[in-house]
């Protein structure tokens, strides 16, 4: 391990895709083999404007290039946005803890996704998929604010519907032409008959306001705060556990998380802002 | 139990210090108005060095954790660069556990800061007796005492007549095995008068902090004070200047800061405060704690319970220098006295119901 814990290692962008008219997913080859755990994050440096931590949306099996989809959120996304092929970033990491997997196993997955949020459960999914007999089942209810917000929209309306063991359904805030699908937000499209509640577990990401109503949607469907994962974003910047801006109380997001139960975190203060 | 260290007597100051300077770049208290500054030990000037009854104003995190440093450059990594040994003279308790609290931060076994490491592995502590308590320390709130403890090389006592020295550590022994021509015994009378002097300060202490007196131990009472409104009432004395972040000698939130140099990229690493509206504030807006009231209790929060959660004790050492340099006016020993009279009312209002 680098004895420097501030220190990036290199990495270039290889490919962009556009994802929506706000969300591009950066394709980048680190200069050195890459390991992670789904779920867990990096610090991306674009080289003298600044960092800014973001889960890879890419299978961690997939160790020679990470794919990281981002949304033009700030100064730092924004110049991001502007980067072309072949720009130079730095990559830290991967910090804090991801999905415990393993003990998904045997288990009725649960997850709810919304918006940019999509961006770490995609590299949870595609791990799932990968073992997904291991998997009592995998439920999907994955909502956008219009059609067009939809990222990895190819394969969510194309191959992830049709892989055996998963049950995927879409919603949209606001429909258009094209969509023929459900209309509300996400909570609209979870039922308690989609779960067996007792064995299951939920993953929970996406904007701050959706993880709010889904956890309490599952806490209805009588799922325990300590099966609810929730992938906290907060502004991590050293990502070891010491500079101290995503303290989530007595938890450093950077260490302890991003991923938490609700269970861990559900005592302390404004968590949904 | 540890084997007992080594204590010695010395007549002049000044031949101690000369010693250590030999040694090592060595940092001194110098009056500056009312306060104490470090400056760099001089010892042909006249006046090169004086004991300071009192802690000093900067805080030895200074010397540890710059304000501004390098901390990575872009494309090449960066080493730490090597650190000179240096000695600091002049630490009191309070500043001897602000190093312990900084230590497990920044030395924790997963990741190490190389930087602060360096600096640390390099300083040599020369602590010694408070004798004047200022009016806003309350070292005795949070385990501390009017002498140091633990955590030092050499540490120094003031006597009538010159200076009782004792190690406090193998480095501490070492240096008064080399220089032994320096040193006398001390008589076992002069270490009586040693203990009364610092139970004469302790009874000071406790005499300016009697009003204060809490009765609950500061984490249950701010753990239990979680819908008090005296945060929002005491932010209204705020002016946010975050002077009591800076100040302190054991917040050590910082962020990383990336720059352009003529032929290279840099990261740096930069004090920052909890008290700065935007600090948790993330880039697609949300900000868990933009009521400056919330933040005056995140801080208290994460001084008097979460750091105790993680690491086993406050982070808080009573110094004051907070509510020495607050230019609202604001003392923590009166928001925690607030907050307890507030539980002790309601437990009140709830018996007589």
């Amino acid at each position: 391990m680098n004895e420097n814990p501030y220190q990036p290692i290199n990495g270039e962008i290889i490919e962009i895709i556009d994802e929506s008219s706000t969300i591009k997913t950066f394709v980048i080859a680190p200069e050195e083999k890459f390991k992670f755990v789904t779920g867990q994050f990096v610090e991306l440096t674009l080289p003298g404007e600044g960092e800014a931590p973001f889960t890879p949306s890419s299978s961690p099996a997939q160790t020679k290039k990470i794919e990281i989809t981002i949304m033009a959120a700030g100064r730092v996304t924004g110049l991001l946005h502007r980067c072309k092929k072949g720009q130079m970033v730095g990559i830290r990491g991967p910090y804090g803890k991801g999905y415990p997997v393993d003990d998904f196993v045997g288990r009725e997955v649960y997850i709810v996704g919304g918006g940019v949020g999509l961006a770490p459960i995609r590299s949870l999914f595609l791990t799932l998929v990968d073992r997904i007999k291991d998997f009592k089942s995998v439920v999907c209810r994955f909502g956008a604010k219009t059609p067009n917000d939809f990222i990895y929209k190819k394969a969510l309306l194309g191959p992830w519907q049709k892989i055996e063991g998963v049950d995927m359904k879409l919603t949209v805030d606001k429909a258009d032409g094209s969509w023929d699908g459900n209309v509300g937000v996400v909570t609209t499209i979870c039922d308690k008959s989609d779960v067996d509640v007792k064995g299951a577990v939920a993953v929970i990401c996406g904007p701050p306001i959706m993880m709010k109503f889904a956890t309490l949607k599952m806490i209805e469907f009588g799922f325990k705060p300590a099966d609810i994962y929730l992938s906290m974003e907060k502004n991590m910047s050293c990502g070891i556990g010491k500079c101290g801006h995503c303290m989530i109380g007595k938890y450093y997001v950077c260490k302890d998380g991003p991923v938490f139960t609700y269970e861990q975190i559900k005592q302390y203060p404004n968590i949904w802002a | 139990m540890a084997t007992k260290m080594k204590t010695v007597f010395i007549s002049k100051l000044k031949a101690l210090l000369d010693a250590l300077a030999e040694q090592m770049d060595l940092y001194v208290p110098k009056k500056a108005g009312e306060h104490y500054v470090y400056s760099r030990y001089d010892p042909a000037s006249d006046r090169p060095a004086e004991f300071n009854n009192i802690r000093t104003c900067p805080t030895i995190k200074e010397f540890l954790f710059p304000l501004c440093e390098l901390a990575a450059i872009f494309p090449e990594p960066l080493e730490p660069e090597e650190i000179k040994p240096f000695a600091v003279f002049g630490l009191k308790d309070c500043d001897l556990r602000s190093i312990e609290i900084l230590d497990k931060v920044f030395l924790e076994e997963e990741f190490r800061d190389p930087f602060y490491q360096k600096r640390r592995e390099n300083m040599f502590i020369i602590s010694s007796d408070c004798f004047e308590p200022g009016e806003n320390c309350f070292c005795s709130f949070v385990g501390g005492k009017p002498f140091a403890q633990d955590g030092f090389d050499l540490n120094i006592s003031k006597m009538r007549d010159g200076f009782i020295v004792e190690a406090g550590s193998q480095k501490g022994e070492d240096f008064i095995e080399k220089h032994h021509h320096l040193f006398t015994e001390v008589p076992e009378a002069l270490l009586a008068e040693r203990n009364e002097n610092r139970a004469k300060t302790q009874k000071q202490l406790n005499q300016n902090n009697a009003e204060f007196r809490l009765d609950k131990p500061i984490k249950e009472i701010v753990e239990n004070s979680q819908d008090s409104e005296i945060f929002d009432l005491d932010a209204k004395g705020c002016v946010e200047c975050q002077g009591c972040t800076r100040i302190c000698p054991t917040c050590h939130c910082f962020y990383l800061y990336d720059t352009k140099q003529k032929d290279y990229f840099g990261k740096m690493k930069m004090w920052d405060s909890c008290m700065r509206t935007a600090y948790a504030a993330v880039a697609g807006g949300e900000n868990p704690r933009k009521v400056l009231g919330d933040r005056i209790k995140h801080r208290l929060m994460h001084k008097f319970s979460y750091f105790l959660d993680r690491y086993g004790f406050d982070m808080c050492v009573g110094c004051g220098r907070c509510m020495d340099t607050c230019a609202g006016g604001l003392d923590t020993r009166v928001v925690l006295k607030k907050l307890n009279e507030e539980l002790k009312d309601k437990k009140k209002a709830k018996v007589s119901k």
